[in-house]
């Protein structure tokens, strides 16, 4: 009980101290808002990239020379057919058209004869934004070609399967979902990344900080156990990382859902609770790293020595976030026990639209909380070190 | 009521502390008077319970500080040489962070923070965030939250350095209160008129020994001269220094 009232006296003391320093509540304001300016601009111009691919606007030249063609194409989803510039080459080359169809007059007088019309297109492939139209018009044209040359068999009495021996069928096996996964995949990362910045002050001021100033020896005068006071600075560093964390996610959410996810060609199926249910993950983690940071700032002389630590220490939840990225850590519940690769896995699971049960969270949470205190006691322990104490 | 004997500290090759024995009694004021480097931060250092000695013992009102340094510190004050504040708390914060952590309750807090202030001058400070006070004013607010628990055993640690003559005076005024009010007041210092000004004893180190102690008159009498100053430096031994 005493020792309760004890954690709470310096847990507030270091509350107050850093929630006044402007410095802390700067780097606390951006690190919330990191997370969702970054995963909406990825998201949207994603969407917009792949909008754009869909809408294709067809400059066509000669199209009287094929009118059923032209009404065909502008059958098509997202096809607009329009007229063709002069000179096609020219209009290329100059990047006022990304590509440009052309009939030859004697397309409508060959088909009628049942001979191969030619149709031109003109484009630059290396042209990364020019290639998946490129791509769309080929389908286009080749779709439109084998129709006729079916109805051509038809009229002959000859079954249209007798010339196209083999079909290429294409099953796309990654699910919208799982697609989805790869775009939320920096998300816990991103979240991480906001605890860890939102909690870093306050943990550097009240360890590094104190030594800096000289205030820890009086501090240490008092009649309080180390791991008490220790344990309050943790408390007060990781209630500012979490409510990072927090904040982070009810904006980032909020932009979720903005997301035009129907262009993405995703049905975004991950509910809402499901989002916030990576805060059960996430915090446990956030008050992990918070530790780690305290620890290392208390060898620190100073608040700046601290902040060098910091580089290093970045790394410590980058490197598993990077390699969740990139090597796909879902569906292997068993890495939950595993601090910081555990929640990733885990997290990457709940953005695949697979929530794992509710022992992976426990079992991560416990994981991860019983380290943060491991660290709390060691850190209790630097601070009965006389070259920590009196070395300045 | 301080009781140290064969007080013992060593950093590598340097021996800091080879012998000191101290009794401070209630109700007095004992300086510890020694050249700069004599040994007096690293002994204050083990009487407060931070630093291990290598060897001795210490008590303070039956407590050891060496088996029990946190019980220790219940019963003592102190002022120690690093004084650092929190520069976005304010006076009034400071002595309050330190009463909560004594558990006091709201109350006497209140009580106690109101009268601190009041004796060291300090009311119309009390809400101002130190960020911005002058070296006696920080001494005021660490030696205000050093006694908000109204400990029996007061330990300073050259408390006058570096203040003006008004601070001086005021932290003067204060360590005579605590001695009226039966206090044990050990304090140390490397100037003299600070010492046979203030105090009913004192305590002579150099190069980590006790070599003296006594009153003034005592001092005076066993270094054979009328002037504590003079006294001061043949019993350090400095004299033999100078003059070789």
């Amino acid at each position: 009980m005493r020792a309760l009232r004890l954690l709470a006296v310096v847990a507030r003391k270091e509350l107050t101290d850093g929630l006044r320093d402007r410095r802390s509540l700067v780097t606390l304001i951006f690190s919330v808002v990191l997370t969702p300016v970054l995963l909406g601009v990825l998201l949207t111009t994603t969407a917009g990239s792949q909008r754009g691919a869909e809408a294709l606007t067809l400059p066509v030249v000669g199209r009287e020379h094929a009118p059923d063609l032209v009404r065909w194409l502008g059958q098509q989803t997202g096809v607009t057919v329009v007229a063709g510039p002069a000179d096609p080459e020219k209009a290329v080359l100059d990047r006022t058209e990304d590509l440009v169809l052309i009939i030859e007059p004697d397309f409508t007088e060959r088909m009628r004869r049942a001979q191969t019309a030619e149709v031109t297109l003109v484009s630059e492939s290396s042209r990364e934004r020019a290639r998946p139209k490129i791509a769309r018009v080929r389908a286009l044209i080749g779709g439109y070609a084998g129709q006729l040359g079916s109805l051509r068999l038809i009229a002959r009495g000859v079954a249209p399967a007798i010339a196209s021996p083999i079909r290429l069928q294409e099953v796309e096996v990654s699910s919208s979902q799982a697609r989805l996964a790869a775009l939320l995949s920096f998300l816990p990362l991103l979240l991480v990344i906001a605890g860890l910045v939102g909690g870093t002050q306050i943990a550097i001021d009240s360890t590094a900080g104190e030594r800096e100033r000289g205030s820890l020896e009086p501090l240490l005068l008092n009649p309080v156990p180390r791991w008490i006071i220790a344990a309050g600075k943790w408390l007060a560093a990781s209630a500012l990382a979490c409510t990072a964390v927090v904040f982070s996610m009810v904006i980032t959410v909020t932009v979720l859902r903005r997301i035009p996810w129907h262009d993405l060609g995703i049905r975004f199926r991950v509910s809402d609770a499901e989002l916030f249910s990576l805060l059960l993950l996430l915090l446990p983690l956030a008050a992990l790293l918070t530790a780690v940071v305290l620890f290392a700032s208390t060898f620190a002389r100073s608040f700046k020595e601290a902040q060098g630590y910091m580089g290093m220490l970045m790394l410590v939840p980058m490197l598993p976030g990077m390699l969740a990225t990139v090597y796909p850590l879902s569906r292997r519940p068993w890495l939950a026990p595993v601090p910081i690769l555990g929640q990733y896995a885990l997290a990457s699971d709940v953005l695949g639209g697979q929530p794992p049960g509710a022992t992976g969270f426990l079992v991560a949470g416990a994981v991860a909380l019983a380290c943060a205190l491991g660290l709390v006691a060691l850190t209790a322990r630097a601070l009965s070190r006389e070259a920590v104490v009196f070395g300045r | 009521m301080i009781a140290i004997e064969g007080l013992q500290k060593r950093f590598g090759d340097v021996q800091a502390v080879r012998s000191v024995h101290l009794r401070a009694t209630d109700g007095t004021v004992t300086g510890l008077l020694g050249p700069n480097g004599a040994g007096k931060t690293t002994t204050l250092r083990m009487l407060s319970g931070l630093m291990r000695p290598d060897a001795g013992s210490i008590v303070v009102d039956g407590a050891d500080v060496v088996a029990d340094p946190v019980g220790a510190q219940r019963v003592m004050g102190q002022l120690p040489d690093s004084r650092g504040l929190y520069p976005r708390l304010t006076a009034r914060e400071h002595i309050e962070y330190f009463a909560g952590l004594h558990g006091l309750d709201r109350a006497t807090t209140r009580d106690r923070t109101t009268r601190l202030l009041a004796r060291l001058g300090l009311e119309g400070l009390a809400d101002r965030r130190v960020a911005g006070f002058s070296q006696g004013e920080r001494t005021k607010v660490a030696l205000a939250r050093a006694l908000v628990h109204a400990p029996r055993n007061v330990i300073l640690d050259e408390p006058t350095n570096g203040l003006d003559v008004m601070s001086t005076r005021a932290v003067r005024e204060v360590i005579r209160g605590l001695r009226d009010e039966g206090c044990c007041v050990v304090f140390s210092s490397h100037i003299m008129q600070e010492v046979s000004a203030l105090c009913d004893r004192i305590v002579v180190i150099a190069s980590g020994t006790v070599v003296a102690e006594g009153t003034a008159d005592d001092l005076r009498a066993k270094a054979g001269r009328d002037n504590l100053e003079d006294a001061f430096v043949s019993l350090v031994g400095l004299d033999a220094e100078a003059s070789a």
